[in-house]
């Protein structure tokens, strides 16, 4: 089976019903609170076919926050583990990323020094709008934009007379 | 009661769209900066590279290595240069490949 054609069959068997389970590697607990707004009424995941499940043994996605201390490594990885497969590993967040921790003795500094990643969604912290999103791209819903994005001012043009 | 319900009912759906149509809120949110290349300098540069919290920032000779997922829209870099920086309004930065996070801006290079 190609990476294609996984991404093909991934899709069509999540893209309906799909259970998240959060992991809080050493967060500071502000993405915890983003990924909690996905639940209220404005954002209401619910409706996308998203779910929030408290057993990894039921659930399709890892969604990991935080920089990846080193003392929950071990936990991290028999979480990983005792998912049942195919499974998408979404690492959340600029600690997750590499940016707030990277040379702590105590932290790995990133989610993919111990965990493969599938998905990664910057932002300190992202937004519930960057947190669908992230979740459309997982599943292959929606697409990925910021290849084609070079954060240079050409391409905000009705931004850079007023300032940011 | 019965006001209640109908101010609830006049008030309508307060979910929002998002996927299908943009959501509103999207405007306000903070996000990682944008550079102005004409007013990049290579001072200025090493300014924003010094005072970034998160490492984001790095420079490699004549071009601003940066890293969207590490940067954390904190604002300093905006605020130390706002003639150079300004935000992006991108929020839709999700990806399936790290690499793509990596930008490089180029570096203005002062006139000798």
């Amino acid at each position: 089976m190609t990476a294609e054609e996984l991404r093909d069959t991934i899709a069509r068997q999540f893209g309906r019903s799909l259970h998240i389970r959060t992991l809080d590697t050493g967060s500071c607990a502000v993405c915890e609170q983003e990924i909690r707004l996905l639940s209220a009424p404005h954002y209401d995941l619910n409706r996308l076919g998203f779910f929030f499940t408290p057993a990894p043994r039921h659930a399709d996605l890892l969604l990991v926050t935080g920089p990846m201390i080193r003392a929950f490594a071990v936990a991290a990885r028999k979480t990983y583990d005792a998912m049942p497969g195919p499974k998408i590993v979404v690492a959340t967040g600029a600690c997750a990323l590499g940016g707030v921790y990277p040379d702590d003795p105590f932290t790995h500094g990133t989610v993919d020094a111990v965990l493969p990643v599938d998905v990664w969604i910057p932002g300190c912290p992202p937004s519930p709008l960057a947190l669908l999103h992230g979740l459309g791209v997982a599943v292959g819903r929606l697409a990925e934009k910021v290849r084609d994005l070079p954060f240079t001012e050409e391409h905000y043009p009705e931004r850079t007379r007023g300032g940011s | 009661m019965t006001l209640w319900f109908i101010r609830g009912l006049l008030r309508g759906v307060v979910t929002t769209r998002y996927p299908v149509r943009p959501d509103a809120s999207a405007a306000s949110l903070p996000t990682p900066p944008a550079f102005r290349p004409q007013a990049l300098t290579r001072p200025t540069a090493d300014r924003l590279v010094g005072i970034c919290p998160s490492g984001a920032l790095r420079r490699d000779g004549s071009v601003l290595v940066y890293d969207v997922g590490r940067c954390t829209a904190c604002g300093r870099c905006a605020a130390e240069a706002p003639h150079a920086v300004t935000g992006s309004g991108e929020f839709e930065l999700a990806t399936t490949d790290r690499s793509t996070l990596i930008k490089e801006i180029p570096v203005r290079e002062e006139a000798r």
